[in-house]
């Protein structure tokens, strides 16, 4: 059984907007961006937080789709997130580091520090470059902040030892 | 011969582990390490070209007063008699096996062997003392009383069981001896399992030991030696997996012991690594804790998580551990029943028999079997397709039973402790008429 894939590729053909060739899916959020809100109880940030432990584990990984490209990304980002914060860090200094890291200036597919440019499309035109750069930026927003609630749920003052360790981990072989 | 009614001796030696005992037991009365310490000043000495060698030979005689030079002289003579009883002295009765033999070689003055290596006897010396330490310090009985069922991997050459019988004979003068394969005790040892019906000699084995895991397919009693696959996960691989996560995580002990023991006493397999992560989530019970001493005799207390399911995981999933092994258990056992006779194939399918300590974690069978149905569902579905005819379906099934960890020597002594056990021997008369290629060659025998 090889690593596990989105869910979201099914129903990408009719609920999705696809730029480059990564998914552009509805979020659940409060964070200001021009993704769509998510009906659904569970939006690829859930996803991504699921399968992100599985998946750590592999180096080999099947793109079947664009919403397998944005679970990648969201992983590896993830991955970062985990790796900037350490087992002393509370929730508050964790809560500055995470939102420090998720608006800091970023690379996008087709910029050329983006380290998974052989596997993702370049937007098509300026206003697509745009448009993704402020959707991954909403999205790394949501997720380092469901991934804070995740690290501190026992404890405000020191994250899951279980969750960190995960960052030591590289999916694909890869990081951002 | 007063061996009428002695029970039969059952001696399993693995690569990792012998397993020691009286034929009608329902477990072996030993098990240990297949580990021999010699005296290092020994080997040394037989070794000798080198200035440095020669020296510390003479060091050894200086320490000990016993070896004279006249002895060191004759040890040199010997040398060139490279046959497997060439080197007799006294110093070679100065030796330890198992784990006495692993807490000698702590010291300065043992060193520590493994005579076995890949399932096949490699240093017939060593082994004979093993067998020597076996039989009079452990079994503490008379071999000519006795006799001896031994197992040997699948494909072993025909002259190593004639060497085996060459010691067995003619070093212990033992009544009889009966060399049977490891896959083929397994079998046996399955038909205590309620599953089991027929008892039939044919099926799947997967052996899974500390070293290597074998799956060999077995038809009628026979190895068929040409679809069996190795598989290079086993016991170790989880331990030292289960290490890299502890070390990962920053525990306070991730010691090789610790983890041996944490995948013995916690580990499971999972029917899937998403869902399990999912409930260690909502349920905080799944977490474990464990607590170490260590040396200083501090107590240390260790987190258990995910490792519990990750690490059986490998052999559903290799990827997560290994980087150059890829392919899952399931898949091997479907490549290598489709390597057998067809004739056969069904039969290997409906009985899967597992055996070692490594294939005893909870729901492995299940998981196993799982897997290997829908591999096989997939290749029914598709035939079904391509031909338009209804297919009558292939029973997969995976037999657990309560005997797997030393199934291989149970299912010896399920043998041995038949009253035709003997006739199927060869006996020290036969050897002594024939010579040593009379082992070559045993009738297989069922149990009624």
């Amino acid at each position: 059984m090889p690593a596990y894939h989105s869910t979201f590729l099914a129903e990408e053909d009719t609920n999705a907007r696809i730029i480059g060739n990564m998914a552009i899916l509805p979020l659940k959020t409060t964070f200001k961006g021009p993704a769509l809100p998510c009906m659904e109880s569970y939006d690829i940030i859930d996803e991504i937080i699921d399968l992100f432990r599985a998946n750590t584990f592999f180096k080999n990984f099947e793109i079947k789709g664009a919403s397998d490209r944005t679970l990648i990304y969201g992983i590896l980002f993830l991955s970062q997130c985990l790796n900037s914060i350490n087992y002393n860090t509370n929730k508050n200094e964790a809560i500055k580091i995470l939102t420090n890291l998720s608006l800091d200036d970023f690379a996008i597919p087709g910029d050329i520090g983006f380290p998974l440019n052989s596997l993702y499309l370049p937007p098509n035109n300026r206003n697509d470059s745009v448009f993704l750069r402020q959707y991954l930026s909403q999205f790394r927003q949501e997720l380092s902040s469901r991934l804070i609630g995740r690290l501190y749920q026992s404890n405000n003052n020191v994250p899951s030892k279980f969750w960190l360790a995960f960052g030591r981990k590289k999916f694909m072989n890869k990081a951002l | 011969m007063s061996s009428i009614n002695t029970p039969a001796v059952v001696m399993d030696n693995g690569t990792g582990f012998t397993k020691l005992g009286f034929a009608g037991n329902d477990s072996p009365s030993w098990v240990f390490p297949t580990a021999i310490a010699t005296r290092n000043s020994n080997s040394s000495s037989t070794t000798n070209t080198s200035s440095i060698l020669n020296k510390s030979s003479d060091l050894s005689s200086i320490n000990s007063p016993y070896t004279s030079s006249d002895t060191s002289f004759l040890n040199r003579n010997k040398i060139s008699n490279n046959s497997i009883h060439g080197n007799r002295e006294m110093s070679d009765l100065d030796f330890y096996i198992g784990d006495l033999a692993i807490d000698a070689s702590k010291g300065p003055s043992y060193s520590l062997n493994y005579p076995i290596k890949h399932g096949q006897i490699e240093n017939w010396d060593q082994m004979e003392r093993f067998w020597e330490n076996s039989i009079f310090k452990y079994l503490k009985c008379q071999p000519e009383d006795h006799y001896f069922l031994l197992t040997e991997p699948p494909l072993n050459p025909p002259e190593n069981r004639e060497n085996t019988a060459e010691i067995m004979f003619e070093s212990f003068n033992c009544a009889g001896l009966y060399i049977a394969v490891q896959a083929v005790l397994a079998l046996a040892a399955s038909w205590t399992s309620s599953k089991v019906i027929d008892r039939s000699l044919t099926g799947t084995v997967i052996d899974s030991g500390d070293g290597v895991t074998h799956v060999i397919p077995v038809a009628e009693g026979y190895v068929i030696g040409s679809a069996i696959k190795n598989i290079p996960i086993a016991g170790r691989d989880i331990t030292s997996f289960i290490q890299t996560l502890l070390r990962e995580r920053g525990e306070l002990d991730s010691s090789l012991k610790t983890a041996e023991e944490i995948k013995q006493k916690f580990c499971y397999v999972c029917p899937d690594i998403v869902k399990e992560f999912r409930k260690f989530d909502n349920d905080s019970e799944m977490f474990a804790k464990y607590i170490v001493e260590t040396v200083s005799h501090r107590k240390v207390e260790i987190d258990i998580g995910y490792e519990r399911f990750l690490a059986p995981e490998i052999f559903f999933n290799p990827e997560i551990a290994s980087s150059d092994f890829l392919t899952p258990l399931p898949i091997i056992v479907d490549q290598v029943i489709q390597a057998s006779p067809i004739d056969v194939r069904k039969n290997l399918y409906k009985n899967i028999v597992l055996s070692g300590g490594s294939t005893m974690f909870k729901d492995f069978g299940r998981r196993l079997q799982r897997d290997l149905k829908t591999i096989v569902n997939e290749r029914v579905e598709a035939s079904e397709r391509l031909s338009g005819s209804k297919s009558s379906g292939v029973q997969v099934q995976v037999i657990s039973h309560k005997r797997q960890r030393n199934a291989v020597w149970f299912g010896g002594s399920l043998m041995a402790q038949t009253s035709e056990f003997r006739s199927y021997c060869h006996t020290k008369r036969d050897y002594d008429e024939y010579g040593p290629n009379i082992v070559r060659n045993f009738s297989l025998f069922s149990v009624p």
